[in-house]
């Protein structure tokens, strides 16, 4: 695979930019609070590191493995930031909100078979199967994600759980990256997904490019301070214990009288 | 063929997702921006002294009331099935009021689940007494199931205010006037 100057200058912008990301992490210390995005962009730099060499020393086909391999551990890295994601905003005071879970684990499912359809029904005029492969799991990962974090706003609207801002920026890029995933996984399945083919070569720069724009808008506002979330003073946490226990005896009796008729 | 399917699927996936997360996010805006005035406009219209009263009379709240209300008395104060429908309606303002200050207290959420699950029960208990105006068992059966839905609401409407109170939102003079 040969690369223009323009595929290097991608590349590089792509390895720094994650660089000074994992730096905001570590330095703004949003690295504990995400451990998981921060594995993801530590295993990104690695992953450039990996790919760089292995095209360079490397046969064609070493350079497909290596890339598949790592591309399979980074869907499972979206898949669990994803769970990170929703354990912040739907574990906002440590447990999970009553019927969540059960939610998202419908939606998780609901997600994969609609995925897994699209995917079937693709049909990628690759040369190889190595490329089809590809192709489909770009677009099966693309899909898969658009869904989840789609399901995610919806789900937290329709609760009424706030995002913390930096909850909300991560959310915001990787779902505008998955969703543009979709149209590059469709377009590679109806043209020609060969590196040689100009169209291809444009939708992929079009990728980083935005991907690039992600790194920049996370490491902007991951730098930034986000407004603590207020604390209730424990005297009112115990009045309203106290109300909702009134309450639940009245309910009590109510179940009593009913079970009673 | 296939490759056509395919498109028009694609096209058809990501225009309802766009849609789908276009609607939830302006949702979400239109939520926030007119929160509080929308809110407060859903409230249906109930004798606010008359449900206190009927309410109280159930908790037995020291020095309030020496004697019980007569079954007939509640059914007139509440409004009948009237009255319920305006509390069951407003039950779900309540908890959307206490979902108003999740944005700043994410601790509140502990209160609206808890409103959420009365609203539940209330809401089923109204339903059975629907249920039993329709065999004509609801007249006897009424004052005992209204009264606890009352008190219910009304511990609901006292859970809010005193959440508003200690988390000292500028809303709460007009959430007192509202509920």
């Amino acid at each position: 695979m040969n690369l223009t100057g323009v595929d290097n200058l991608l590349w590089a912008l792509s390895f720094i930019g994650h660089w000074i990301l994992l730096a905001v992490l570590v330095l703004r210390r949003r690295a504990g609070f995400f451990p998981v995005f921060t594995a993801l962009i530590s295993f990104n730099i690695v992953r450039t590191i990996m790919l760089f060499f292995t095209l360079r020393l490397g046969s064609r086909e070493s350079y497909f493995y290596v890339y598949w391999t790592l591309a399979i551990v980074d869907v499972g890295f979206q898949l669990a930031i994803a769970y990170e994601l929703a354990s912040k905003v739907f574990r906002p005071v440590g447990s999970w909100v009553p019927d969540v879970r059960r939610s998202f684990l419908v939606i998780a499912v609901a997600s994969v078979a609609v995925a897994g359809g699209m995917t079937w029904l693709a049909a990628p005029p690759a040369t190889t199967l190595q490329t089809a492969i590809v192709i489909r799991g770009d677009f099966f990962a693309s899909a898969l994600m658009s869904e989840v974090f789609v399901a995610m706003v919806a789900l937290s609207v329709t609760l009424g759980l706030p995002w913390r801002t930096h909850v909300a920026r991560l959310a915001q890029g990787l779902g505008v990256f998955s969703i543009y995933g979709i149209f590059t996984g469709a377009a590679h399945s109806y043209l020609a997904a060969d590196p040689v083919v100009q169209s291809f070569r444009l939708l992929s720069r079009a990728r980083i490019v935005l991907y690039l724009g992600c790194i920049a808008y996370w490491s902007v506002t991951l730098a930034r301070k986000e407004p603590e979330p207020r604390k209730m003073p424990e005297q009112l946490r115990d009045e309203l214990r106290r109300l909702q226990g009134r309450a639940a005896l009245i309910l009590k009796s109510l179940r009593t009288l009913g079970s009673a008729s | 063929m296939r490759e056509i399917v395919f498109l028009v699927a694609a096209g058809i996936f990501v225009t309802a997702l766009l849609g789908v997360a276009a609607y939830f996010l302006l949702r979400a805006r239109r939520i926030s921006r007119n929160a509080w005035s929308a809110m407060l406009g859903r409230l249906k219209q109930i004798d606010r002294d008359k449900f206190t009263t009927v309410a109280l009379d159930l908790l037995e709240e020291e020095g309030v009331l020496q004697e019980h209300l007569d079954p007939e008395m509640i059914f007139e104060m509440i409004g009948g099935m009237k009255g319920l429908d305006a509390l069951e309606a407003n039950c779900d303002v309540l908890v959307d009021l206490a979902t108003y200050v999740q944005q700043w207290y994410p601790e509140a959420l502990l209160l609206a689940e808890g409103l959420r699950l009365n609203a539940r029960e209330i809401k089923w208990h109204i339903g059975r007494l629907r249920g039993a105006a329709k065999t004509g068992h609801m007249q006897e059966q009424f004052p005992m199931y209204a009264q606890r839905a009352v008190a219910t609401y009304y511990l609901m409407t006292r859970s809010l205010l005193v959440l508003y109170e200690g988390v000292r939102l500028p809303e709460l003079a007009e959430l007192r006037h509202a509920i």
